[in-house]
């Protein structure tokens, strides 16, 4: 909340109080924090606690996120459910259409480290991160709403600490 | 017609094409030589008395030994079940198929043939199903596949 906290201050230093002066950095990285629209994307159990974060209870939207249907829209892939190797090139084909910048968080225990299907399985990627870049790890199985928002919120906060010197990379 | 009725017409009319498992519970689960069961299939399809338009399930097995693929029958008009399996000990396991007799086995026997690695003759489709369409690592359901990312659970000692 950067740029509101900061508000009254920036407001009062300048007479008449109607202009607002701060840092593209700041206000580019608040705006990129508070409108995380994700994609549509679950395929497991994980996407029911996915749904519930996003229904009325918890309220996704008071963070500033919406679902989007499409990739082109989406800023963050919350990748919520086992990912089979049947599905892994369709992960990495969203996650290259999505414009950047773009965020991953792999939610629960299956897009970590393949979960329950660890031992035993021909069919399931062991985590997704040989597929795709991933920011944030929220462990569970599934993991609660709760988690899952902590897991955004720190997501929020580290691309609030972005510098745009790294954007080279 | 209770089991023992159906247990008593099945073995008057097929006789010793069709040898009686014991597997403890009350549907009857038949063994069927590879040479008689596509006319075994065909005839309990059509016989009047039994009439098994329903095919519930057909799959593979591998014990260890041998591989086996079972048919699960059901007559909707009838209230029957019937089991039978098929014994395979050859080096390249084959069956005919049963589609001409119930196209659902159209799915089956693609997810037996790339899961088990049982040839299907006379299938008009034999193509990758479930596994990835580039899959080139083998039959992943036999008991003695291996893959270099495929990790045995460990035996647990008490």
């Amino acid at each position: 909340m950067g740029v509101i906290k900061k508000l009254p201050v920036y407001a009062e230093r300048i007479p008449g109080g109607s202009i607002i002066t701060t840092t593209l950095e700041s206000i580019l990285h608040h705006g990129q924090a508070s409108s995380l629209w994700y994609l549509l994307f679950g395929t497991a159990c994980c996407a029911i606690e996915l749904m519930c974060t996003g229904a009325a209870r918890y309220d996704f939207d008071r963070l500033g996120m919406i679902f989007r249907a499409s990739p082109r829209q989406s800023d963050l892939i919350i990748a919520a459910g086992t990912i089979t190797k049947k599905m892994a090139p369709r992960l990495r084909r969203l996650y290259d259409q999505m414009a950047e910048p773009r965020y991953v968080i792999a939610m629960g225990g299956c897009t970590i480290k393949g979960g329950p299907f660890y031992y035993d399985t021909y069919a399931v990627e062991k985590g997704i991160e040989h597929i795709v870049p991933v920011d944030v790890y929220v462990p569970g199985c599934p993991p609660r709403p709760e988690s899952l928002l902590e897991g955004c919120l720190t997501l929020q906060k580290k691309i609030k600490q972005q510098k745009m010197s790294d954007w080279q990379n | 017609m209770t089991h023992d009725e159906l247990r008593a017409y099945v073995a008057d009319k097929f006789g010793d094409k069709l040898t009686l498992l014991d597997t403890g519970r009350a549907e009857p689960m038949y063994e069927v030589k590879l040479s008689d069961l596509h006319d075994v299939a065909e005839s309990l399809r059509k016989d009047e008395t039994l009439q098994f338009d329903y095919l519930c399930n057909l799959g593979g097995t591998d014990t260890g030994e041998r591989l086996e693929v079972h048919y699960q029958l059901a007559s909707i008009y009838k209230n029957n079940r019937i089991d039978f399996k098929v014994m395979l000990t050859d080096d390249k396991p084959s069956v005919p198929t049963v589609q001409d007799i119930w196209p659902a086995a159209n799915w089956y026997e693609r997810e037996m043939w790339e899961l088990y690695g049982i040839n299907v003759e006379g299938h008009n489709n034999l193509t990758r199903f479930l596994l990835p369409d580039d899959w080139d690592q083998g039959h992943p359901m036999r008991k003695d596949w291996d893959a270099p990312d495929f990790i045995r659970l460990p035996e647990f000692k008490g």
